[in-house]
């Protein structure tokens, strides 16, 4: 997902890839310099609202679920991928991208 | 440097430099006139030592805490000196060794403007005295019983080290443990100490 090669996939499909977490911005800077991240990463810290209301927090691990979410121009999900607690599943790109094309096509 | 020797080399040779002049105490991190480190000067130190480096000198999250004599502890009283903010647990073993040399550093440079502190992660005020007292440490140590400050720090691993400048703002970190008494950690100890704290007004 990270990937500079898979992001512009992305965005040859018109999407933009948000990212969003736990941690203060303060962390996350230098984890997005590290990874050399295209995207912007959004703080979600210290109430986990977003995470919350998207229904991937988990209060006792105090984490997210890895999750994707497919939004369409009128804000509506259209898709979403979740990967189930204490599983460590890769989700990757292509999978993504195969299904957003599925999904995109559809309309 | 010898032409069309491989990059990788030539990139080595660098480093075996750096070391040399490490080693006869010759590096001298120069100013800039803003009083801060030069940041490239700062780089082959951090990477020597393996900090991943705040390029932009971000601010850390401010944070105030209990230690364990009870006294009140804020990172804003420490403004202006140059902090190792040590996150750790009696039950780490990494953590363990780094302790008694990050109490020497202490020791050795608090009088030119070093603060050493630790922060106690998710443990009882006994358990942290016991280790206190058996490693014979004396610089602050905080307790982060609920771990709050570990959350704001983001803090996924034991030891977690920021340095933080005498502006206040956060110069690198290091997650597990690193030679905190090596001879590229005091050049780059000196070359912070060497900074010029701004302006209160300036904050």
């Amino acid at each position: 997902m990270a990937r500079k090669a898979d992001y512009k996939r992305f965005e040859n499909l018109g999407i933009q890839i948000l990212g969003v977490s736990s941690n203060l911005t303060f962390s996350q800077q230098t984890f997005a310099e590290s990874l050399k991240l295209p995207y912007p990463l959004l703080s979600d810290f210290p109430e986990a609202k977003v995470m919350r209301s998207y229904g991937v927090f988990n209060d006792k691990m105090m984490l997210a679920n890895r999750a994707f979410f497919l939004i369409d121009p009128q804000g509506i999900i259209r898709k979403k991928w979740i990967v189930p607690n204490g599983e460590t599943t890769v989700v990757y790109s292509d999978t993504l991208l195969r299904d957003i094309q599925e999904v995109m096509g559809k309309r | 440097m010898t032409p069309g020797l491989p990059a990788v080399l030539r990139a080595w040779s660098l480093v075996g430099l750096a070391a040399r002049l490490l080693a006869c105490g010759l590096l001298v991190v120069g100013l800039t006139e803003t009083g801060r480190a030069d940041q490239a000067a700062l780089a082959p130190l951090l990477k020597t030592l393996d900090l991943r480096d705040y390029t932009a000198r971000t601010a850390p999250p401010k944070f105030s805490g209990s230690t364990l004599d009870a006294r009140p502890l804020s990172l804003a009283e420490c403004r202006g000196s140059v902090i190792i903010l040590n996150f750790w647990a009696s039950w780490c073993l990494e953590c363990r060794p780094e302790m008694p040399v990050l109490e020497r550093l202490q020791r050795e440079f608090s009088s030119r403007g070093l603060v050493v502190i630790g922060v106690n992660t998710r443990e009882t005020k006994e358990a942290a005295r016991r280790y206190a007292k058996e490693l014979g440490l004396t610089f602050p140590l905080v307790l982060d019983r609920d771990g709050k400050i570990n959350a704001l720090y983001g803090v996924v691993g034991l030891p977690t080290t920021f340095v933080i400048g005498r502006d206040g703002r956060a110069i690198g970190f290091a997650v597990g443990p690193r030679e905190w008494e090596s001879a590229s950690a005091r050049a780059l100890i000196a070359a912070l100490l060497a900074e010029s704290a701004p302006p209160l007004a300036a904050q």
